[in-house]
């Protein structure tokens, strides 16, 4: 279940919930990622009668395309609309309240601080919304965590949603210290087209199947059960020209074709250049 | 054009380095060329049969240019890896070894660097790498200061050849400091390879007479106006400092002694 957990998240805020028109830029955006893409109705504003109703109509968008609603807080509205996760903040309910309220719903934790990230894997969080990786434009003075609380997070062994700050830019960083998607809120919302920020987040992000790798320090996208010597297939580079180094060893040519890559690797191909 | 081959016309011994003996006195670098034909042509011209090469990352857009070994044929010389650009003995060690496997040869041209500005080695550092690459069976030529005891160090460290400076990588001052570069070999046994510094022929000539057994040079060639030609000089002027060392220069005195007889002098 947790394996389908989208890699893209829009997080609104109060701001973009009273959008005119939002379940269509919503289902526009859905067209664009399909289950890649889930979007979280977060506001403390709306009474619950109104957010009950907002919270139907994003549903009624994001389902035909596979993408999900998630509602944060509020397990009573996730379980009424058919949410298929709800986010508790720091102050929120428990991970034990939200499942009797909501049992069909996966249940994240935001977290911050180390302590927050062992208090939510002790508690049995599903996934964990970590932040804020970057510093954002709503709190630029903010504290911000780095990259830093993504890998704590990571190493919980539970799905990771980096959040603060993320752009298309940045979102492979995340991945690359171990989240498994990134959540967005300026980003995307803001953006002049927010169907083809949308895009280019997915650009950044591991599609279903495929891992990120960094090879020669850049990263990139390979697809699962791939061998070193078929990513130089890919590359169009000839074994013979280049030596290998996989995460700091070396790999010997013969050895090329049965050593496969994973998730995270690192990657050097070097070769013989002008040199005094 | 090639230069025409000037054989020896004087008896020398070939000069062996970790094993393996080499015809030429004279290495040279394959950086900093205008263009890869410009860099043949001046490596046929030097007679070299050493050239150095660096390590670095594949470009992966194969829209850039290839690696050197595109352009240069590498069953016909001796490829000599360094370790250029490395500021730590660890990560001259990683470099060395992902050279070695290359599949050329053993041999690893050991540069750790110390400073940005100079160039200068980090012996420490050295010392370390040379100890650890030697053991894992490498022949590290190592580059280092004009300084004996680091020499001594390296040569103890199991070093196949120490490698001092003339002076500053790419700086063409020449020769600062032939006493020690002298003093330098007359104390090891491993083969001394003056390594960096020279910028033109007559560089070349003085360091070759202090005895040393050999000299690496890139910059002086590959950033002469015409590299061909001043790399056939370079050529010339090894092999003639190397000639005038053995045959042995006449004292230097304060005084001018005739070189015409003194006596059937005209009343």
């Amino acid at each position: 279940m947790i394996a389908a957990l989208p890699r893209l998240h829009a997080v609104t805020d109060d701001r973009v919930a009273r959008i005119e028109g939002l379940p269509r830029l919503v289902a526009a955006m859905a067209a664009e990622a399909g289950a890649a893409l889930a979007v979280h109705l977060r506001t403390r504003t709306l009474p619950a009668g109104t957010l009950l109703a907002l919270a139907r109509e994003l549903g009624a968008a994001l389902a035909p395309h596979g993408a999900w609603l998630v509602v944060n807080d509020r397990a009573d509205v996730a379980r009424v609309a058919l949410a298929r996760a709800v986010v508790s903040g720091r102050t929120g309910l428990g991970v034990a309240d939200v499942r009797r309220v909501a049992p069909s719903a996966l249940v994240g934790r935001s977290v911050h601080d180390a302590a927050e990230i062992r208090a939510a894997a002790a508690e049995g969080s599903d996934f964990l919304v970590a932040g804020s990786v970057f510093a954002t434009a709503s709190h630029p003075q903010g504290p911000v965590a780095g990259l830093d609380v993504v890998r704590a997070a990571a190493a919980t062994g539970r799905p990771v949603l980096a959040i603060g700050g993320l752009t298309p830019a940045r979102a492979s960083d995340a991945v690359l210290a171990g989240a498994w998607g990134v959540a967005a809120i300026r980003a995307l919302w803001d953006a002049a087209d927010p169907a083809a920020a949308v895009r280019d987040f997915l650009a950044a992000l591991p599609r279903d199947g495929t891992i990120a790798l960094v090879v020669n320090g850049e990263a990139r996208q390979a697809r699962r059960g791939l061998t070193l010597a078929q990513l130089l297939d890919d590359l169009a580079l000839d074994p013979r020209a280049v030596v290998v180094e996989h995460n700091r060893r070396i790999v010997r040519r013969d050895a090329l074709a049965a050593t496969p890559v994973d998730e995270g690797d690192a990657i050097e191909l070097v070769h013989f250049v002008g040199g005094g | 054009m090639t230069a025409t081959i000037v054989a020896p016309a004087f008896a020398d011994r070939a000069l062996e380095i970790g094993g393996r003996t080499f015809r030429s006195r004279l290495m040279v670098g394959t950086g900093k060329y205008r263009d890869n034909s410009t860099m043949v042509r001046a490596i046929e011209a030097s007679g070299a049969d050493v050239v150095t090469v660096a390590v670095r990352r594949v470009p992966l857009d194969r829209s850039k240019e290839e690696g050197v070994l595109h352009y240069l044929d590498a069953s016909r010389f001796f490829l000599l890896a360094n370790t250029a650009g490395c500021y730590t003995a660890e990560d001259a060690m990683r470099y060395a070894r992902l050279a070695r496997e290359a599949g050329f040869n053993e041999f690893i041209k050991l540069e750790v660097i110390g400073d940005q500005q100079t160039l200068l080695p980090d012996t420490a550092g050295l010392l370390e790498a040379t100890r650890q690459l030697a053991k894992e069976g490498f022949r590290v030529m190592a580059y280092t200061n004009e300084d004996l005891i680091t020499a001594l160090r390296l040569e103890d460290a199991g070093a196949a050849a120490v490698m001092p400076l003339a002076s500053p990588i790419g700086s063409g001052l020449g020769l600062l400091n032939p006493y020690h570069v002298r003093i330098i070999k007359s104390r090891l046994k491993v083969p001394v390879i003056v390594d960096a510094g020279v910028g033109t022929a007559s560089d070349a000539c003085l360091t070759m007479e202090q005895g040393v057994d050999g000299i690496l040079m890139n910059t002086a060639i590959a950033e002469a106006r015409d590299p061909v030609t001043m790399a056939h000089a370079m050529r010339l002027a090894t092999e003639s400092g190397r000639a005038a060392y053995l045959a042995g220069r006449m004292p230097k005195r304060e005084i001018a002694v005739p070189s015409s007889p003194t006596t059937g002098m005209l009343s």
